[in-house]
């Protein structure tokens, strides 16, 4: 289980319980589409992409993505999400080759 | 004899080698253009989604991508949902689709009523100019799309 950069963002920064905020994933991943060829070699570079992601706020799953390799390389995902309590938000991503990483961040609101 | 023998199978050996590379030439042409390992046309792609259901066009998806990208390898798209996002009337899914990409899935969102409001957005490659489209499934089992064209001058597909 290797560790994967990826950033969690909310927006806007201070928010308060019961508003819809919005959430900024974004994962540094090759994302291989398994028909590019390496310009030395001619070899096919092998697919190697993130197939699922999975939010989960407070132990409920709010959202989750199927995945195929037409996502652009390091990509972005942005959704809204409820506020519903002081609680955490996890994401996690599992990729082609059965990588699998987690990120998460606490949510506090305030007011 | 002997002589006559020669050159007959140097004859042989002539035609053969002229009809060798023509056939071999013919098989590349022929051989099918490289498979993605998940490849999917757009047709089959909605099929496997709506079980044959009708797809609506509808004002309500709203589909924001650029008309002209300069770099197919990164294409910024948006969809948006008019939706109340409430426990009996909410989007149940959306479908990115490139329509001419050897996989024309991109991304599936399945999202809950926790969301609450109906939008996604992310980055995706396009192989040349095309149509991306996106199909919205509702609580109810409806299925709604938006479809828009994208140029593409340099193409992000290797």
């Amino acid at each position: 289980m290797s560790k994967r950069k990826a950033i969690i963002k909310i927006k806007p920064n201070k928010y308060a319980n019961g508003e819809v905020v919005k959430v900024n994933l974004m994962v540094m991943h090759p994302m291989e589409t398994g028909m590019r060829k390496d310009k030395e070699t001619k070899a096919t570079i092998p697919a190697h992409y993130i197939n699922n992601v999975k939010f989960v706020y407070n132990g409920k799953v709010i959202t989750t993505m199927n995945v195929w390799e037409s996502l652009s390389t390091n990509p972005v995902f942005t959704t809204y999400m409820k506020i519903d309590g002081e609680g955490e938000l996890s994401v996690t991503f599992t990729d082609n080759t059965g990588e699998v990483n987690e990120k998460s961040i606490k949510i506090t609101p305030k007011g | 004899m002997q002589r006559r023998e020669f050159f007959k199978k140097l004859g042989v050996a002539a035609a053969a080698g002229a009809v060798l590379p023509s056939l071999a030439l013919s098989n590349e042409a022929a051989a099918p253009k490289p498979k993605g390992p998940n490849e999917l046309s757009y047709k089959d792609a909605v099929n496997a989604i709506t079980g044959g259901k009708k797809v609506v066009n509808s004002p309500l998806v709203h589909l924001k991508a650029p008309e002209i990208a300069e770099n197919g390898a990164v294409v910024p798209v948006t969809v948006e949902v008019d939706s109340p996002m409430t426990e009996n009337d909410y989007v149940k899914a959306i479908h990115i689709f490139a329509t001419k990409n050897n996989n024309t899935r991109c991304i599936d969102v399945h999202l809950t009523p926790a969301n609450g409001k109906a939008m996604f957005a992310t980055r995706i490659k396009l192989g040349g100019t095309q149509e991306v489209a996106a199909l919205v499934e509702l609580s109810n089992g409806t299925f709604l799309v938006a479809t828009q064209s994208v140029k593409v001058t340099i193409g992000g597909c290797g």
